[in-house]
């Protein structure tokens, strides 16, 4: 799907997500400068550059978990609220990713997946955990339902995190830098899943560092720097032939030639 | 000097129902003071600034004093502020619960509060209010962090019942230290009431840490 998607994306109707002249400061710090982009659906779209560049602050504030100071943002031709118990309605149709998984300790991997279901929509204990199960065997940890977080490693507990968010069926996820809390040999499986899920053909936003998955699996990578968008394009585009000279160094310093 | 232990054999009946008062005191205050404590940590979380205010007042007040002077201070001052009289014991326990559930307030405000951010937000995420972070997320966690502190917070409570025997609460200081006046059996009756208090008080201070070390957090 990756050699289509500029055609893709042209001929696309409407955006899922669009972003339009979002902003945030922290202080007199311009966290994101005036942003306005779009994610179609069925894309996966990885959000690359330096720490400090608003990729994190931007996917955060996508769910209203840490809100814009202005601008919109356009989920399904739909205004994100600013009334706390409106955004809900949404927020369940996207799931998120943590950096840190903040999976619930005191609950198994089985009931850290079933859990939405059951307090959110209302599904019933035995269906909501039958569906967990499968969730779990998808993601490769079936055997590990009745484990405690604690009892996981870091990779495991990450794609619980996966199917846990999964479990909303959500039209959209948000990875935030997924990958940065883990030890490098744990890194890879939780890789493998997401490029699984990006198979499916899932529209996915991912906050990332991981330079060569981003070449590998996105369908539209948006580079940025200082809060504003330095350069957007397919992969081969930007790790080929970037067009801006900033993000030629900022590839270059990442060792990515 | 000659010391005759039988005036502590002689008054076993009078010994045990004091025994007895001081574990319903302990039992009453913390049975009251949990609540309490939960709704004034409720407060002080809360977003309306004048609940916030109210419960920060009651428990820099209450914890910051002395308890004999709470006891002393209830037993004066109640009387004059409600029209009802109420007995030594009532007022005993009215004063152990406002000292015991400003500690509380703490205790709980602490453990919601040591649960991380992130965990809220991965509630939130999922599209859960803020209620049902609360009550599915947050508390069950917070629980478990404040259990142990529980524990200990009962193991000085019950040691500290014995102040209200200042004014005239039946309870195992109070009646051993009246046995005392009466008997002159000084070194007999404190030694009686040492030992008693430790052999109820040691099971106690085991059983918090049983509940500490059960209840440890791993993550």
């Amino acid at each position: 799907m990756t050699d289509a998607s500029p055609i893709r994306r042209a001929a696309r109707q409407r955006p899922l997500l669009e972003y339009k002249h979002v902003h945030k400061a922290f202080g007199v710090f311009k966290a994101i400068d005036d942003i306005s982009i779009n994610i179609y659906p069925g894309e996966v779209v990885c959000f690359i550059g330096p720490s400090g560049s608003g990729k994190s602050t931007l996917l955060r504030g996508t769910n209203g978990l840490d809100p814009f100071d202005g601008g919109e943002v356009i989920f399904d031709g739909l205004v994100l609220p600013r009334k706390p118990s409106d955004v809900r309605k949404v927020r369940r149709r996207m799931g998120m990713v943590f950096q840190n998984f903040e999976l619930f300790p005191h609950k198994t991997a089985l009931q850290n997946v079933a859990i939405g279901p059951i307090t959110v929509l209302n599904t019933a204990k035995a269906e909501a955990e039958q569906q967990a199960m499968a969730l779990l065997a998808k993601v490769g940890l079936a055997d590990k339902a009745d484990n405690y977080p604690v009892n996981l490693s870091g990779g495991q507990q990450q794609r619980v995190a996966i199917a846990r968010a999964l479990a909303m069926q959500p039209e959209v996820l948000l990875f935030d830098e997924p990958t940065s809390a883990l030890d490098p040999e744990t890194i890879g499986e939780v890789l493998s899943v997401m490029k699984a899920l990006a198979d499916e053909g899932r529209t996915m936003v991912i906050v990332t560092h991981e330079m060569s998955f981003a070449r590998r699996v996105a369908d539209w990578v948006i580079v940025f720097e200082r809060g504003k968008v330095l350069e957007e394009g397919p992969p081969e585009q930007i790790f080929e032939a970037p067009t801006v000279e900033r993000t030629k160094e900022f590839l270059g310093h990442l060792g990515w030639a | 000097m000659t010391l005759d232990w039988s005036i502590v054999w002689l008054n076993k009946g009078l010994l045990a129902e004091g025994a007895l008062m001081t574990i319903v005191l302990t039992v009453l205050t913390m049975g009251l003071a949990v609540p309490l404590g939960i709704v004034l940590a409720f407060m002080r979380i809360s977003k309306w600034r004048g609940l916030a205010l109210l419960s920060q007042c009651f428990v820099e007040l209450f914890r910051n004093i002395p308890l004999i002077l709470i006891v002393y201070w209830s037993f004066y001052v109640i009387p004059i502020l409600v029209p009802v009289q109420f007995s030594a014991f009532t007022t005993g326990l009215i004063a152990l619960v406002l000292c015991v559930s400003a500690y509380n307030a703490e205790t709980f405000r602490a453990g919601i509060n040591s649960v991380r951010a992130g965990q809220t937000n991965a509630g939130l995420a999922l599209g859960m209010s803020q209620f049902q972070v609360m009550k599915e997320i947050i508390l069950p966690q917070a629980a478990r962090r404040v259990l142990p502190i529980l524990a200990t917070t009962w193991v000085s409570l019950f040691k500290d019942t014995s102040l209200v025997s200042v004014i005239a609460v039946g309870e195992l200081s109070h009646v051993a230290l009246q046995i005392r006046s009466q008997s002159f059996r000084v070194l007999e009756m404190l030694t009686a009431m040492a030992v008693i208090y430790w052999m109820m008080g040691y099971p106690q201070a085991k059983l918090s840490d049983w509940v500490r070390k059960k209840f440890e957090v791993k993550e």
